[in-house]
């Protein structure tokens, strides 16, 4: 399988600010990925590089078997929506759908004509009117409509209600399925809950920084959550990374990468989810702000 | 790109159409009226001196031709500060660059219609005003004076395109829409005053033309006059404002013999003695001048004039293509 998108130390520095720091992701074809960092930690970056519309300031970038560029015939192979959803709110669905049959090389029109019928969002009034969800529902259709290899989404569904959030993300699934394996996906978003269900690759940034990124699965079965008594901790680390570790008066809860199997009888190994991997991870990053997000009560 | 274009403008281009038809109607009737006006005058005089108080002109349409001469900049903030800017504000810049086109080609279709849209506009406004403007400019021969020569012929045209450039630049520069009209407004406003003021007398050399103080003399046809005065075989120029004066000469220039003869008697100056000592002080070797631009410099002008704000328009368009595409947030 090989990697729709590639990464190599990329960086990105605006006048004063650094947006992106050495970031090197890896993201294999057909993969639905979760792009995951509290705001300001350099999502839209990273989207904005890859989808061509930003150039880096250093490292190296690879998409599609090319660096993005500004260039008709590699921007037809990119699905990007912004975080805005962008649509021109005085001019209705369709004429977003004829606009997009003039600007691109395919044009799937009548895909989005049924996805709109399906969801009883009408095409003939100005989008404007529309709810948000309806909104961000048209975007998607019509980013979906140029049959892109790759698809970029900027927090999509940040400004929905729950259910909004449903419908979206399960027309995304959809249109997943129905490529047949043709279509990457990468989502961002500040909130796990809202990837967990339909990712299965993950890149963490924080502070731009990459603190993680592979598939899901795997990572998961490389972390265990060990809980004992507060002690000394450098015998376990001699096999296994602790991530993070929030220590109370009595006792030690730790995120640990392990190296092996997990021998010291005096912790309690259990699996994780991909909620705790992330805060974990977070947490390491941005230790005494996120720490006591995550331990809840008596800290020291 | 020209179908999203066409769709996101057609209401403003039927408004401009309307408003352009409406100016049209105006400025045939009242013109027309003038036209006839100006035949009957004709049989009687051939210029306003010789009409002496007749007056030639409508003041509705007169009115409405120096409303023209806000056209650019009215075109400008409506047309050009919006381009990029409002597009950035709202966002919509991202679908249109999501589409499989690139940044440069969206603005250069985009600008491209409205900056001929704003040229269309403006020369449609500036003929109306040229065709209205010919009894007047026959009568007065006035069509090179400053304010006049920038209603008619070409120059209007030029004025549109700069003033849709400077909007889509300063637009691109500021990303806020209410902040690039304001400047807008404010660039356009000052580079056409900087531009009539101080550097449109100096396209091409002046001609001088020296006389008679006596007789006077006012160059022919519409020429731009500008600056008269006497000048002394020294090459002491006199222009007059300052105390008193014999036809523009300050008394105390006044060489000793001529002066005497104004003043045998201290009480009286009369036209006799007056014409006694301006004929003494030609003989002295004083001269009356007149630097103007020729009514041959017109068209050349009107050429000049244009080619330097399409210029400035160039120059505004090329640092919004370099903004546009280098500038990545």
């Amino acid at each position: 399988m090989s990697a729709v998108i590639e990464t190599h130390e990329l960086s990105k520095r605006y006048r004063r600010v650094t947006a992106l720091s050495d970031c090197s992701v890896t993201v294999p074809e057909s993969r639905i990925c979760a792009l995951i960092g509290p705001n300001g930690a350099g999502k839209t970056t990273l989207l904005r590089l890859l989808a061509g519309l930003a150039r880096p300031t250093g490292g190296a970038v690879c998409v599609l078997g090319g660096a993005p560029r500004q260039d008709p015939a590699f921007l037809a192979e990119i699905g990007y929506l912004a975080q805005e959803i962008p649509l021109y709110r005085r001019l209705t669905a369709e004429d977003h759908i004829r606009a997009g049959a003039h600007l691109n090389p395919r044009w799937d029109a009548v895909s989005v004509r049924t996805r709109l019928a399906d969801l009883n969002i009408p095409l003939d009034r100005a989008v404007g009117t529309l709810s948000g969800g309806q909104r961000a529902q048209v975007a998607l259709a019509l980013t979906l409509a140029k049959r892109p290899r790759l698809l970029l989404l900027d927090e999509p569904v940040a400004a929905l209600d729950p259910l909004a959030r449903r419908h979206f993300l399960g027309s995304l699934t959809a249109a997943v399925a129905e490529s047949g394996g043709e279509l990457t996906v990468v989502l961002s978003s500040h909130l796990i809950a809202d990837l967990e269900r339909v990712c299965d690759h993950i890149i963490l940034l924080t502070e731009s920084r990459v603190q993680l990124c592979g598939d899901i699965e795997t990572l998961l079965s490389e972390h265990k959550v060990l809980v004992g008594p507060r002690k000394d901790t450098s015998a376990l680390e001699r096999t296994h990374t602790v991530v993070h570790a929030v220590r109370t008066a009595r006792q030690s809860t730790l995120l640990v990468r392990v190296g092996g199997p997990v021998f010291d009888p005096a912790y309690e190994a259990s699996d994780v989810d991909l909620e705790e991997l992330v805060l974990g991870y977070m947490g390491a990053s941005a230790a005494p702000a996120l720490a006591h997000l995550t331990a809840v009560g008596e800290e020291q | 790109m020209t179908w999203l274009v066409w769709r996101q403008y057609r209401w403003q281009a039927a408004i401009a159409a309307l408003l352009l038809a409406a100016f049209a109607a105006v400025l045939i009737v009242t013109g027309l009226r003038m036209a006839s006006q100006w035949h009957s005058l004709l049989t009687t005089c051939t210029n306003s001196s010789a009409c002496g108080t007749v007056s030639l002109g409508s003041t509705l349409g007169q009115d409405l031709v120096v409303l023209s001469l806000a056209v650019p900049v009215i075109l400008g903030f409506l047309w050009g500060a919006p381009l990029v800017a409002h597009e950035l504000e709202t966002g919509t810049v991202n679908f249109a660059w999501a589409q499989s086109v690139t940044k440069a080609r969206w603005l250069t279709v985009k600008a491209g219609w409205l900056l001929l849209a704003a040229a269309i506009w403006g020369g449609a406004v500036a003929a109306l005003v040229t065709w209205w403007s010919g009894p007047r400019n026959a009568f007065y021969s006035d069509q090179f004076q400053p304010n006049y020569f920038d209603q008619q012929g070409i120059v209007p045209i030029g004025y549109a395109v700069f003033a849709t450039a400077l909007g889509i630049a300063a637009g691109a520069l500021v990303r806020r829409t209410l902040v690039a009209i304001a400047v807008t407004i404010g660039g356009f406003i000052g580079v056409r005053l900087m531009i009539s003021q101080f550097l449109r007398a100096h396209y091409m050399p002046a001609v001088t033309a020296y006389y008679n103080p006596l007789s006077g003399y006012s160059p022919p046809g519409s020429a731009w006059v500008l600056s008269t005065g006497v000048v002394d075989k020294y090459g002491h120029v006199f222009s007059g404002g300052s105390g008193p004066e014999v036809n523009g000469v300050p008394v105390s220039a006044i060489p000793a013999h001529c002066r005497s003869m104004l003043f045998t008697d201290p009480t009286t100056l009369s036209k006799d003695k007056l014409h006694q000592a301006t004929s003494c002080m030609q003989a002295s070797g004083f001269r009356g001048f007149s630097t103007y631009q020729p009514a041959y410099h017109y068209w050349p002008f009107q050429g000049i004039e244009t080619g330097i704000y399409l210029a400035l328009a160039a120059a505004a368009l090329a640092v919004t293509f370099l903004i546009v595409r280098y500038r990545d947030a």
